[in-house]
C-alpha cells in the first residue's frame, strides 16, 4: 500500500513537473521566444580554423504583453560554439525587445537560453535510474543528495548573512551534519555507522590540518588563486572549505567500507583476533585506496579540459597552461587523497575499538 | 617549496605506509592517469580530430590502468572492463543529446570576462568537449563501482559453484544496491566542493532562481552531477549481467 502511494506520488510529480517546465513562461519576467524560422544569411572563415555563421531567426514570444507576436533576431555562431550556439526550430530563448521597434515588426536581441526543462528532464532520468537500480537504497541516496544540497545552501546563506562567522567554522559544522545525515541514510542506525561517522570526522579534520600546515610552511607557493572563478569572497577560505567538502564523500565511502567489513568479519566469527581483523582490514584498505583517489582525481581534473584547450589553442605554452589551470584542482585531488589514505587506518582502528567494546559487553 | 610537491610527497608516503607495494602502485596509477588526460587534451587540439572518439579511446585506456594495472588481469577485472566500456558508450550518447539540446557547452558569460584576451574561435566542437568532460569526470567512479561488484560476485560464484545465472545476477544487483549510496555520495560531495565558489557567487550577486537554473554554468554543473549519478547507477545492472553471463558461460564450457 505504502509502495503504491509512493509510486503514485513519484508519477504525479513527474508529470506535473514536466508539464510545468513546458508551460512556465508566465513565471518569468524576462520575455521568452520560441524559434519558428531560421535563415542562414552569412558565413565567414576565420584563419582556416573556424567559421562564423550569421542566422536570422523569427521567434514567437511566449509571455509578456507582446505574447503571440513574432520577433526578429540575429544570431552569430561559430563551429566551435565556445560562447555561442546555433539555434534550431523550437529553441527557446530569453530575449530583450528593442524599445524602438514598431508594433508590426518587433526586433530584439538574444539574452540567454531557456535551459530549465533539460535540467528537469535529466533530473528525472537520474531519479528513475536510481530508483530502478537501487529501489529503497536508490531512494535514500536521492534523499541524501537533496537534504545535503539544502543544508549546504542553508549554511551558505548563514555565512553570507552573518559577516562575523568564518566560512571555515560553518563548513566544519556542516561537515559534521553532512557526515551524520549521509551515513545514517546510507547505512542506518547501528554501531557500524557510529564507527564510520567517527572515522570520517577524524580523517577529514586530520587531513585538513595537514593541508593547512603544508600551506603555511610553503607560503602557498605554487597555488594560482587567480584561476579561481566566481569569487566574491576571500578566496583562500572558499578554496579550503571546498577542498574538505569535496573530499568528504570519498572519506565517508572509505570509512563505511572499513567499518562494514570489520564488523562483518566479527559477525562471521566472534572469536576472531584483533590481529586478524587488522590484517584483513588493511588488505581491504589497500584495495580501495587507489580507486578512491582516482574518483576524486577525475572528478576534479576533467572540468579543466575546456580551459586547457582554450589556452593551448591560443598559443600558451604547456607549462603556463598547466600551472594556471590545474594547480588548485591538483591540490584539491591530492588533499582529498591524503584524507582517503588516512581514513583507512583510522577507520580500521575505530571499527576494532567498537568491536572490542561489543565483545566486552557480550 | 611548492604546495603540490609537498602534498604529492605526503600522499605518496602515506600510500606506501598504509598500502605497501600496492600503495606505490596506486600512486603510479594516478600519475599514469594524469598523463592520459594530458595526452587526451593534446589530441583534442589536433584539427578535425573527433573529441568523442578520443574520449572513448581515453576512457578505455584509463579503465585499463584502473582495473588491470592497480589490480591484475583476471576474469573479474576483464568483466569489469567490458562493463565499463559498454556503460561509457551508453552514457556518451545520452549526454551528447542533452548537451546539444541544452547548449551548456563552452564557457558561461561569468567566465568569459576573464578570458577576454583569447580568441574563442579555435575550431574545436565544444559540444563534444562538454560531453567528454562529463564522461571523464565520472570514469573513476564507474570503474570503481564495476570492480566493487564483479569482484564479490566471483567470490559468491566460487563458494556456490552451482548457482544459476539469474541468482548470480541478483546477488550482483544486491551488492550494487549497497554501494550505490556511497558511490553517488562520493561524487556529489566532490562536485559540491568544486562548485562552492559558484554557489557563493550566485548567492552574493542575488541571482533569482530563474536566472540561476537557466544560466549556462549552473545548468552545466547540474547536468554533470546528474549524469555522473546516472553513470554510477547504470554500471550496476550492466556489470551484474555481464559478470553473471561470463562466469556461468565459463562453467558450462568446462563441463563439456
Amino acid at each position: 500500500m505504502i509502495k503504491k502511494i509512493g509510486y503514485a506520488i513519484i508519477g504525479l510529480s513527474f508529470v506535473a513537473s514536466i508539464f510545468f517546465v513546458y508551460h512556465n513562461y508566465s513565471f518569468y519576467d524576462r520575455p521568452i521566444a520560441e524559434v519558428v524560422k531560421t535563415t542562414l544569411i552569412d558565413s565567414v572563415d576565420i584563419e582556416n580554423e573556424d567559421q562564423i555563421f550569421t542566422q536570422r531567426l523569427l521567434a514567437e514570444l511566449k509571455n509578456g504583453p507582446a505574447k503571440g507576436e513574432l520577433i526578429e533576431l540575429t544570431n552569430d555562431y561559430s563551429l566551435s560554439g565556445a560562447n555561442d550556439q546555433k539555434f534550431q526550430l523550437g529553441s527557446e530563448i530569453f530575449v530583450s525587445i528593442n524599445e524602438d521597434s514598431t508594433s508590426s515588426e518587433l526586433t530584439g536581441s538574444i539574452e540567454d537560453i531557456k535551459r530549465d526543462k533539460y535540467v528537469v528532464i535529466v533530473g528525472w532520468v537520474f531519479i528513475f535510474t536510481l530508483l530502478l537500480v537501487g529501489r529503497k537504497q536508490g531512494l535514500f541516496s536521492i534523499i541524501s543528495l537533496v537534504v545535503n544540497a539544502v543544508l549546504l545552501s542553508y549554511a551558505l546563506d548563514l555565512y553570507l548573512s552573518t559577516s562575523g562567522i568564518s566560512l571555515l567554522l560553518i563548513s566544519g559544522v556542516s561537515i559534521i551534519l553532512f557526515t551524520v545525515i549521509s551515513l545514517l541514510l546510507v547505512n542506518g542506525l547501528n554501531e557500524k555507522t557510529y564507527a564510520a561517522i567517527i572515522a570520517t570526522l577524524l580523517g577529514t579534520f586530520l587531513s585538513l590540518l595537514i593541508t593547512y600546515i603544508v600551506m603555511v610552511i610553503t607560503n602557498e607557493n605554487g597555488l594560482r588563486y587567480e584561476e579561481m572563478q566566481f569569487i566574491t569572497r576571500p578566496y583562500k577560505m572558499v578554496f579550503m572549505a571546498g577542498v574538505f567538502i569535496g573530499a568528504l564523500g570519498a572519506v565517508m565511502d572509505v570509512a563505511i567500507t572499513m567499518s562494514s567489513s570489520i564488523f562483518s568479519l566479527y559477525e562471521k566469527n566472534h572469536q576472531i583476533s584483533v590481529e586478524a581483523l587488522k590484517k584483513s582490514g588493511l588488505e581491504i584498505g589497500k584495495d580501495i585506496m587507489g580507486t578512491m583517489t582516482n574518483i576524486l582525481f577525475f572528478a576534479y581534473i576533467s572540468g579543466s579540459i575546456p580551459m586547457l584547450l582554450l589556452y593551448l589553442k591560443n598559443g600558451s605554452t604547456w607549462m603556463f597552461t598547466l600551472s594556471m589551470n590545474l594547480s588548485l584542482e591538483l591540490a584539491r585531488a591530492l588533499a582529498g587523497g591524503i584524507g582517503i589514505v588516512l581514513t583507512i587506518p583510522i577507520g580500521l582502528y575505530t571499527a576494532i575499538y567498537f568491536v572490542n567494546r561489543k565483545r566486552a559487553r557480550a | 617549496m611548492n604546495v603540490l610537491i609537498w602534498l604529492a610527497g605526503i600522499l605518496l608516503i602515506l600510500m606506501i605506509l598504509v598500502g605497501g607495494h600496492k600503495g606505490a602502485r596506486s600512486f603510479i596509477a594516478i600519475i599514469y592517469n594524469f598523463a592520459v588526460i594530458l595526452f587526451t587534451v593534446l589530441l583534442m587540439t589536433v584539427p578535425n580530430a573527433d573529441p568523442i572518439i578520443i574520449t572513448i579511446i581515453a576512457s578505455t585506456i584509463i579503465s585499463c590502468i584502473n582495473l588491470f594495472y592497480i589490480n591484475e588481469v583476471n576474469r573479474t577485472t576483464k568483466t569489469a572492463f567490458i562493463s565499463t566500456v559498454i556503460t561509457i558508450i551508453m552514457l556518451l550518447m545520452f549526454i551528447f543529446v542533452f548537451t546539444e539540446k541544452s547548449m551548456i557547452q563552452g564557457f558561461g558569460e561569468e567566465e568569459i570576462e576573464e578570458i577576454g584576451i583569447f580568441t574563442l574561435f579555435i575550431g574545436i566542437d565544444f559540444i563534444k568537449i562538454a560531453t567528454a568532460v562529463i564522461i571523464m569526470s565520472t570514469i573513476g567512479a564507474i570503474t570503481d563501482t564495476a570492480m566493487a561488484i564483479s569482484s564479490p560476485m566471483r567470490e559468491i560464484f566460487i563458494h556456490n559453484p552451482t548457482i544459476s545465472r539469474k541468482e548470480l545476477f541478483f546477488s550482483g544487483m544486491s551488492i550494487g544496491k549497497d554501494i550505490l549510496g556511497t558511490s553517488t555520495n562520493t561524487l556529489f560531495f566532490a562536485f559540491f566542493g568544486g562548485y562552492l565558489g559558484l554557489l557563493i557567487w550566485f548567492k552574493d550577486l542575488s541571482y533569482s532562481l530563474g536566472e540561476i537554473i537557466n544560466s549556462k554554468v549552473f545548468s552545466a554543473e547540474m547536468i554533470t552531477i546528474l549524469c555522473a549519478g546516472i553513470g554510477v547507477a547504470l554500471i550496476i545492472p550492466v556489470t551484474a549481467s555481464i559478470t553473471a553471463y561470463y562466469l556461468v558461460k565459463a562453467r558450462n564450457q568446462n563441463k563439456h
